[in-house]
């Protein structure tokens, strides 16, 4: 089905992310997994078989690419659209409509297929990956799981042989993963050829019938199912792979937490701690009851029917806490209001005998965003670090530059940095702010095991210095590395902050 | 079960001729009588399309604005505020017609219903493909920048340090920044399910001009000759 | 590129930053509900804001037709609007002129790409054309409006048939000073982040 011979490549205007005489067979009907580090080349195999090297990522290639008989280079993108089809990282930038429904026929509108066609293939679809809840939807409404979701009908809808997977679970939670891998099981017991780069591999693990590994633009290991499911997790991390089994131990370990429908709660037994920062009155909803003019304010009261109502928390300094819950369970909600982005919010802060409410909460926090490009504004890393200064003091910034780990970069442009480095950049003004709260919104989305260690690594060393450390995340692995407690919120509610065992 | 949803030709003929009529003041009854009548058209169809919340809105800023316009300043008031809102009123009475049709249309519209639209009408591909683009990424640089706003009070320097450029700058760039990210990734995504190829693009939903396309149009084709025509008979 | 044929990217591209545009315009624009007299200054402002994208859509221009299909698309965007389509037509030569001088430059050259940047900010006047087709009623409006006297004659002093020919010149001016600043700004950042 696709066969890659003698490839060599390289991108235009940089050096690294090549393949090197690059072999491999893959049959019809195989499903394949690619892993390694990142920039290992594994999108890059990827983008050489569904086209988009060379006809839209230019650089010098050489070696043959057949795909179901065709010679990639001498076909046009839309030829190939309807023999393979991808499903790419991002789900927000992947969508072309605005609506669910334009954008599971998107492709076949573009090769012009009838129109009756067209909806055959839309209903086919749309029972068979039980989309009927999504439609005539807004493609902004919907959850990144949602997203990835539709955009796989979309590829789905062109009926190609071939699907591609690039890093499909990277922005998901778990249960968005769990969608995905039913999707991905469709495909392959409809006879469909599977290639599926990843990182998190326990949800593939018992989906792919061959496993590559990568390095450096070269295999360097090649398992069948058996064989890969055998390796041990310490062999997996000598090789610089997430473990294949965490995620089920979470499911066990917090799942119950998470899932269970448990209605007992710490609530009512908050522990203290010592020195500890206190949160209290903290409640917030996106639906203000209003008077004629004003808002009414929001108060203990009427807390029942509130997003967010958590009376009172005392979180421990110098520890790192991880905040889980379900999607839409409100963790998105806490952090806002803990940043005070939420003006609403009636939140009030304890730390050292000193109480803040209101618009001076701003001062005391700082979050590290999902996509950190939201944050960055200067045109170079220490104005970006010194914007965050009250007073404007070189020498601490460089100092808290070089201690990030981001010396000799002081004048590079932080959108010319890599994500990690982005991140850090992020970490640095938020030091230089002083601020005592640190937030961190999915931090190790899409990372592979050395950046998701480094991530917990740093964490660890920044609760170090008195501070507290708030994780929202999914990543299992992230809790285990770094985490002292984990806080759990549902509904709104806090249902439990606890050591982690 | 499909709802009564025009033709965004028809939809686009509304504006048209609503464009027309705004420009014009309107000073005999025939005349207000004509702008009240497609004021009214638009709201009645959102309201047909389910955006009651919308229409009513609209029905009730459009009404305040046009009963304090005529009446309130016809009594004679003076004072700087009187005059100010009933500034304010002439404004939105004499360009709210317009305003809510263009709203009406281009909610109501989806995306894939205005290409086909233009590909009868003969727009070539490039434009309508752009226009497409342009209509998915106001959604986007609106969450974009809602995110960046956040950032900003995150630090604060929503006031740019008191600069007006530094104010802009913060603003721009990272959405800027963004939109070429994402529109890079969306380029890759949408050309590997086939977007550009040079076959005539299909539409799984077919547009159709029927007769009640038919009735709007003619009832505002009429209501822009009269309206043109009352203002020279007197 | 061999090719003179847009592609879908450069479809896309074109989208994305007519959106940009429009949205730097319009947030502009809303200004002038605040208060009357910025109307005044949207000849002048505009065009400068929105060199900004423009700096860096012209760094992504290729081929013929990029800036003739977004000057298609501002006219479009203002009708759709409901700002009028009286001045679509400018809108559209101005794209096609601005497109045309670009070209010559081979899209590099900056001396032609600030020249293009200035014709084709001539669009921004065309939102003032309604205003003079309708000077009168507008005026009324406006007196009717409680704007006072003075500031009408003032306004209408600065747009009346034989001065619209000063504001697209008034346009032009700043687009090409727009085009320096959208220049450095360009500079500041997309080059130096390698983007551009």
């Amino acid at each position: 089905m696709i066969s890659i011979k003698d490839l060599n490549f390289h991108y235009k205007g940089s050096q690294d992310a090549g393949l090197h005489d690059f072999s491999i067979e893959i049959n019809s009907g195989e499903a394949v997994l690619l892993c390694g580090a990142s920039g290992c080349g594994k999108t890059t195999i990827l983008r050489l078989i569904n086209g988009l090297i060379p006809h839209y990522y230019k650089g010098e290639l050489s070696g043959s690419v057949t795909v179901n008989g065709k010679d990639i280079q001498n076909c046009e993108l839309y030829d190939l659209a309807s023999v393979v089809g991808t499903v790419f990282q991002n789900p927000r930038s992947q969508f072309f409509s605005v609506d669910t429904d334009g954008e599971i026929t998107f492709g076949n509108e573009n090769l012009g297929i009838e129109p009756k066609e067209i909806i055959r293939r839309k209903d086919e679809v749309v029972s068979e990956l039980e989309l009927e809840p999504l439609l005539g939807k807004s493609l902004f409404e919907l959850s990144g799981g949602e997203k990835q979701k539709i955009a796989c009908a979309s590829v789905s809808a062109l009926m190609p042989e071939i699907m591609l997977l690039d890093e499909p679970s990277s922005n998901l939670d778990w249960k968005a993963i769990d969608e995905l891998k039913k999707v991905i099981e469709y495909w392959k017991g409809k006879g469909k050829t599977i290639v599926i780069s990843e990182h998190r591999l326990w949800y593939v693990k018992d989906i792919v019938d061959r496993v590559i590994f990568m390095k450096n633009g070269r295999i360097e290991h090649e398992w069948n199912r058996e064989q890969f499911g055998k390796l041990t997790s310490q062999e997996l991390s000598e090789l610089g792979l997430r473990p294949t089994s965490v995620e089920e131990k979470y499911i066990e370990e917090f799942g119950k937490g998470i899932f269970s429908e448990d209605k007992s709660s710490d609530n009512n037994s908050i522990q203290r701690y010592e020195n500890g920062i206190s949160l209290k009155d903290m409640y917030f909803t996106y639906d203000i009851p209003k008077y004629f003019f004003r808002k009414k304010k929001l108060n203990a009261a009427d807390s029942a029917q509130y997003t967010l109502a958590i009376p009172e928390l005392d979180l421990p300094r110098g520890k790192v806490i991880g905040l889980i819950g379900k999607n839409g369970a409100g963790k998105t909600t806490f952090l806002r209001c803990i940043c005070g982005l939420e003006k609403d919010c009636t939140l009030k802060i304890t730390s050292d005998g000193e109480t803040v409410s209101g618009k001076k909460i701003v001062k005391k926090c700082y979050m590290v965003m999902q996509d950190v490009n939201h944050q960055l504004f200067t045109d170079s890393v220490r104005a970006e670090v010194m914007l965050s200064m009250d007073e404007e003091n070189r020498e601490k910034a460089d100092k808290l530059i070089s201690d990030l780990g981001l010396y000799g970069y002081e004048d590079t442009h932080p959108m010319a940095l890599s994500g990690g480095q982005k991140q850090r950049v992020a970490i640095a003004s938020a030091l230089a702010a002083d601020s005592e709260i640190l937030l961190f919104d999915e931090p190790t989305s899409g990372l592979d095991r050395a950046h998701m260690t480094a991530v917990a690594e740093m964490l660890s060393a920044l609760a170090k210095d008195n501070r507290v450390i708030i994780v929202s995340t999914h990543d299992p692995e992230l809790i285990s590395l770094c985490c002292d407690y984990t806080l759990c919120i549902e509904k709104g509610r806090l249902k439990y902050l606890r050591k982690c065992q | 079960m499909r709802k009564l949803e025009l033709d965004p030709r028809t939809k686009l003929f509304m504006i048209f001729a609503i464009s027309l009529i705004v420009m014009v003041n309107a000073y005999t009854p025939l005349q207000m009588v004509i702008r009240i009548i497609v004021t009214a058209i638009p709201i009645l169809l959102m309201t047909l399309e389910g955006k009651y919340a919308a229409a009513i809105r609209f029905a009730v800023l459009y009404a305040a604005a046009f009963i304090l316009q005529n009446y309130y300043l016809s009594a004679g008031s003076s004072g700087l505020l009187s005059a100010l809102i009933t500034g304010y009123c002439g404004i939105v009475a004499q360009f709210m017609p317009a305003m809510i049709t263009a709203w009406y249309a281009i909610r109501t519209t989806k995306i894939n219903d205005f290409m086909s639209a233009m590909q009868k009408m003969h727009v070539p591909d490039g434009v309508s493909i752009s226009l497409a683009v342009v209509m998915r990424f106001f959604p986007t640089i609106k969450e974009e920048y809602e995110s960046i706003n956040d950032a900003m009070r995150m630090r604060g320097i929503s006031m740019g340090g008191g600069k007006v450029t530094k104010m802009i700058e913060y603003r721009l760039i990272p959405v800027m920044f963004s939109c070429v990210n994402i529109g890079d990734e969306l380029s890759a995504a949408a050309v590997t399910r086939g977007l550009g190829a040079p076959i005539k693009r299909t539409s799984a939903n077919e547009i159709k001009l029927r007769a009640i396309d038919y009735t709007t149009m003619v009832v505002f084709a009429v209501s822009t000759v009269l309206f043109m025509a009352a203002k020279n008979i007197g | 590129m061999k090719e003179n044929k847009l592609k879908a990217k450069d479809f896309i591209t074109i989208g994305i930053f007519t959106a940009l545009v429009f949205v730097v315009e319009f947030a502009y624009m809303m200004l002038g509900f605040i208060h009357p007299y910025v109307i005044l200054s949207y000849a002048a402002a505009i065009p400068v804001l929105c060199a900004i994208p423009m700096m860096l859509f012209y760094t992504k221009i290729e081929k013929f037709g990029m800036l003739t299909i977004m000057s298609v698309l501002i006219a479009i965007i203002m009708f759709v609007t409901g700002m009028g389509w009286i001045g679509a037509p400018l809108i559209i030569a101005v794209g096609v002129i601005a497109d045309l001088i670009a070209k010559k430059g081979g899209y590099k050259s900056f001396k032609s790409t600030v020249i293009s940047h200035g014709v084709f900010s001539i669009w921004v006047g065309a939102n003032y054309i309604p205003l003079v087709v309708t000077a009168d009623d507008y005026r009324k409006d406006m007196v009717d409006a409680g704007f006072s006297d003075d500031y009408c004659n003032i306004l209408f002093k600065a747009v009346n048939g034989k001065t619209i020919a000063l504001i697209l010149l008034c346009c032009f001016i700043f687009g090409v000073i727009g085009a320096f600043v959208g220049k450095a700004v360009v500079r500041k950042h997309f080059e130096k982040a390698g983007i551009a």
